[in-house]
């Protein structure tokens, strides 16, 4: 990714979106007790197309600023989106995945990464109640939704950061299409 | 594929990421509630809050379709003359409840019934929800009244049925309330008739099922009875609610003969995943003190 003023303008930008979004929106409509989590996919599709370093940057900074409007514990968000954030640019920068449909693994794997870690660092921290086994339920349909919401919120996030982006893995996608053979001149067409 | 300064710098990025939360932790935890964190903190909720409710009325017709749709597929057939109906009863009933086991102790102690000790009127503040949580582990909601509508930490907060929270920190404009279903919270509570005591506990990640424990196996709770606040102070030195709100109603309890105290669950009466709008009682009732002194509030 191409570190630009700009660039850090459209990832904030897309950063402070989805943390009001989801406070004032998501949060607040239960789908079968789970509700969607755009936050972790922005993080997600911005370390996806920017890399370990944009990735890991933007999870710290949805994950403080996510801690600051909602009065939640400062660090713990920030903390487990930063990993998720690296992790989710490390793939994409050792693998060099290319597939059209894979902002739906990486979308799930990310929100499952995202609700289990930060479910260990609430337990570890200050969580003395008992835990309901629905916690489970709601982490599944959480990961459920934001698989389905994967692709369209990769697509956006890609577009946004179009200008910014060195390396477009779709654009990798297409150029990996095998040359399509052909036969002579005059046979081109009909498959030979 | 990356020369060393790549690898180098984008460990060094992530080592700093990381001790930079790790820090932010330690200190949150470390200071008070007045420290330099907690004052960010504030301030951030108090900028972001004009956004927030902006937001929020804005995507309230999306919000709505999807809760629309989701009653459908449910099939609810509660309709909303009823249900009104039935808060209206419940809050009936637990006042008379209220007043009449108040009466019959008050009478005991003559000497406090000449203090003024019995329930004096609230004032409700009424607020709307204009942010929540998004997590399960963290369950508290932004509201669009602050100190300056006279809103106060610690004080209390009812939804539609009963009670919903308490107050824990309040901006010129908007309020942070955490609800009972949080896991740090504790709401000393009673059982009528029984009069049984208890503190009410969420479990972490099921709204509809709190739990009033410490409740001593001798004194047995029947099921379907009401549970409302009692006006003591729990053991986590949670701020008194004002006695008399109620909380839920007893669904199952759990009694074992080896252990001391039983369990009890209660299903909340306010609906807590989607409540809009609360009320805030800026001016707590005088009964906790009452129920402080001896003999007072059972």
């Amino acid at each position: 990714m191409i570190l630009s003023v700009g660039a850090f303008i459209r990832v904030g930008a897309l950063l402070l979106v989805a943390v009001v979004l989801q406070i004032s929106a998501l949060s607040q409509i239960g789908i079968l007790g789970g509700h969607a989590d755009v936050i972790v996919l922005a993080v997600a599709a911005t370390a996806f197309y920017g890399g370990a370093i944009p990735g890991s940057a933007a999870g710290f900074s949805a994950g403080l600023l996510l801690d600051l409007l909602t009065g939640a514990t400062m660090g713990a968000s920030s903390l487990v989106l930063t990993a998720v954030g690296y992790a989710v640019g490390r793939f994409r920068e050792l693998r060099d995945p290319s597939h059209g449909l894979l902002p739906l693994p990486v979308g799930a794997c990310a929100t499952a990464g995202w609700v289990l870690a930060f479910a260990a660092v609430s337990l570890m921290l200050d969580i003395g109640a008992r835990v309901s086994p629905l916690v489970i339920r709601d982490m599944i349909v959480t990961i459920l939704l934001n698989a389905l919401l994967a692709l369209p919120v990769f697509t956006g996030v890609r577009k946004l950061l179009g200008p910014s982006l060195a390396v477009d893995p779709l654009e990798l996608r297409k150029r990996r299409r095998p040359p399509r053979e052909a036969g002579p001149l005059g046979l081109r067409g009909l498959e030979v | 594929m990356y020369d060393r300064n790549t690898i180098r710098r984008r460990r060094a990025v992530l080592a700093v990421f990381i001790a930079l939360s790790i820090v932010i932790l330690t200190a949150y935890f470390g200071e008070s509630g007045g420290g330099a964190l907690h004052t960010m903190q504030r301030g951030a909720q108090e900028t972001f809050a004009p956004i927030e409710t902006g937001a929020t009325k804005a995507l309230k017709p999306f919000r709505d379709f999807v809760a629309w749709a989701g009653d459908t597929i449910d099939a609810k057939d509660q309709n909303t003359g009823l249900k009104d109906e039935v808060e209206r009863l419940r809050s009936d009933l637990a006042e008379a409840q209220t007043s009449l086991r108040d009466a019959n102790q008050l009478k005991a102690i003559r000497a406090l019934h000449q203090e003024n000790y019995f329930p004096a009127a609230t004032q409700p503040v009424t607020a709307r929800v204009i942010a929540k949580s998004p997590t399960v582990w963290y369950s508290s909601v932004k509201i669009d009244k602050g100190s300056n509508d006279g809103v106060r930490v610690n004080q209390p907060v009812i939804a539609a049925g009963g009670l919903a929270g308490k107050v824990i920190s309040a901006t010129g404009g908007t309020a942070e309330v955490r609800l009972i279903t949080d896991g740090e919270s504790g709401v000393s509570a009673q059982v009528f008739p029984e009069g049984v005591t208890g503190i009410v506990r969420p479990q972490v990640g099921d709204p509809n099922d709190l739990l009033l424990e410490n409740v001593e196996s001798g004194r047995r709770v029947t099921e379907r009875t009401l549970v409302i606040t009692s006006g003591f102070t729990s053991s986590k030195g949670e701020s008194l609610f004002p006695r008399g709100i109620p909380v839920g109603r007893v669904t199952r309890v759990d009694f074992d003969e080896l252990e001391t105290y039983q369990r009890v669950h209660i299903k909340p009466f306010a609906d807590l995943r989607r409540v809009d709008v609360v009320e805030v009682l800026t001016r707590r009732g005088v009964a906790q003190q009452a129920a402080s002194l001896p003999g007072g509030g059972g």
